[in-house]
Formats: C-alpha cells, sequence, structure tokens
C-alpha cells in the first residue's frame, strides 16, 4: 500500500485517544452528582493515562510510526467530597453525604486541554494534506 | 519513472521498431560527418532502446496497473471506513475523513501521472522525423 500521507498513522492515534479522553470527561462532568457508583460507593473521577507504542508497518522504511494510545482508565483515589445534607438518602449518621471526588473546575479545565490537543493534531493533519497537495502541483504553470 | 520508457510501452512494438529504425537511420547517416570519439561519447550518454524492451511487457504499463488498483484500494477502503461510521460501528469521524482525504490525494496523484504521461505522449507525436 502506498502511504502518501505519512506521518498521519501517529496523528490518527492521538485523534483517537482525545476522544477518548474527552468521552472520560463527561462521564465526569455527568456523574458530578453521582452518589451511588456500581460498587454502591460515590462516583470516582475517572482519568485517562496515555502510553506510547510503536506501531509496525511492513511497507515503511523508518521501520514504523510512534503512535499513543490509552493504557487505562483508572479510579482517582482522592477522597469523596463530605457535603452536610441530613435529608439525602445516602446521608451517613452525622447527616453528611459523600459526594463524588470531581472539581468542575478541573473538568472545564481538562476539557479546553483536550480540545486543544485534538486540535493540534488537526493541524497536523491539514498541513500534511496540505504539502501533498503542494508536492502533486510541482511543475504546473502557477 | 521514465516517460520515454513509459510511452515505449504504450506505443504499439511495430511502431516502436520503426521509430527505432528511423533513429537508426539518422545516426549511422551521422557517423560520417561526426568524429568516431564524439559519437561513442553520444552513445554512451544516450544508448539507443532496445526494440526487445518494447515488444516484452511495458514495467511501467504494470505500475501504472498498480497504482490505479492502489487508488481503488483506497477508495474501498474508505467507503468501508464511512459506511462503518454511518451504521455505527466503532469508527471515528476524524477516521472516515482521513481515510477518505487518502484516497483523496492517492486520486489526484493518479490523475497527475495520467496528465504527465500524456503530455510526454503528445510532445513526441509532435515531434519531426
Amino acid at each position: 500500500m502506498i502511504s502518501l500521507l505519512t506521518g498521519i498513522d501517529s496523528t490518527a492515534s492521538a485523534l483517537d485517544a482525545e476522544r477518548v479522553r474527552m468521552d472520560v470527561i463527561s462521564e465526569n462532568i455527568a456523574n458530578v452528582n453521582t452518589t451511588r457508583d456500581l460498587d454502591g460507593k460515590p462516583y470516582q473521577r475517572r482519568e485517562v493515562v496515555f502510553e506510547n507504542v510503536l506501531k509496525a508497518q511492513q511497507d515503511s522504511i523508518g521501520g514504523g510510526a510512534e503512535a499513543v494510545r490509552i493504557a487505562r482508565i483508572q479510579k482517582d483515589a482522592r477522597p469523596p467530597r463530605m457535603i452536610y445534607n441530613p435529608g439525602h438518602p445516602d446521608a451517613n449518621a452525622q447527616g453528611m453525604v459523600a459526594m463524588p471526588n470531581i472539581n468542575i473546575h478541573q473538568e472545564m479545565v481538562d476539557m479546553i486541554a483536550s480540545s486543544r490537543s485534538y486540535e493540534a493534531n488537526l493541524a497536523v493533519v491539514k498541513n500534511a494534506r496540505s504539502m501533498a497537495v503542494q508536492a502533486l502541483s510541482i511543475g504546473k504553470h502557477s | 519513472m521514465d516517460p520515454l520508457s513509459a510511452l515505449q510501452s504504450m506505443v504499439s512494438p511495430q511502431l516502436g521498431a520503426s521509430l527505432n529504425n528511423v533513429v537508426k537511420d539518422a545516426a549511422a547517416s551521422a557517423t560520417k560527418s561526426i568524429p568516431q570519439v564524439e559519437l561513442q561519447q553520444i552513445n554512451s550518454d544516450a544508448p539507443l532502446p532496445a526494440v526487445a524492451g518494447a515488444s516484452s511487457t511495458g514495467g511501467f504499463e504494470n505500475l501504472l496497473g498498480n497504482l490505479v488498483d492502489e487508488v481503488a484500494q483506497k477508495q474501498a477502503a474508505a467507503s468501508d471506513t464511512v459506511n462503518g461510521l454511518l451504521s455505527g460501528k466503532n469508527v471515528s469521524l476524524h477516521q472516515a475523513m482521513i481515510s477518505m482525504e487518502e484516497a483523496n490525494i492517492s486520486f489526484q496523484m493518479m490523475v497527475e501521472v495520467r496528465n504527465k504521461l500524456l503530455d510526454s505522449y503528445q510532445e513526441l507525436m509532435r515531434m519531426q522525423i
């Protein structure tokens, strides 16, 4: 297979990874008030861990493209936020409710960072494409 | 990709042979006026294309066929990805866009190769012999 847009493979993997990161952030924001996770405890904030991976390419001269992928989605181990709300069904004897350890401001900042990373990778795609198009116009009369 | 050798494989063997004969005749008539040393230089710089090359299966023809096949493959891959996206499979939007872009670029490259080939063919047809 000829590869006209080299470098796209790494970028595509990064776009995939950022997509997953955005999904995890949206999960966090959606569950900001969830006091019962699947295990019955308050929801714990999720965060993604990226890892580098050498993508083997049979026909590439360079031997392979360094790509990124999601190593795992791990739970944030910080303690839950305790708020006083005696009427809540999950309140303890002191009237305190364990809320998820999610800081909405932090999630918004993470979302901006993720969106900017996605944008940067899209810029790489755009430039690789325009380089290919310019190379194809070699020798044309302007 | 040498356009001349490409043309050689495209031009029919008879025409190629007659062209070669014409060129050889011209070279033979030129031998009388050009000193031997210079002629050797010319011959070593640009050897006459062999007639056998024209009649054998052209390497460029295969190359062009492969290129067309590759472009068709890329386009099929792109349409697969888009179909996957639209039918709700685990395909992301950027994957579909990137594969379409790859198909587009390779198609453009094929068109460019074809244009270059046609240009050189027409140039050769305009040549006065």
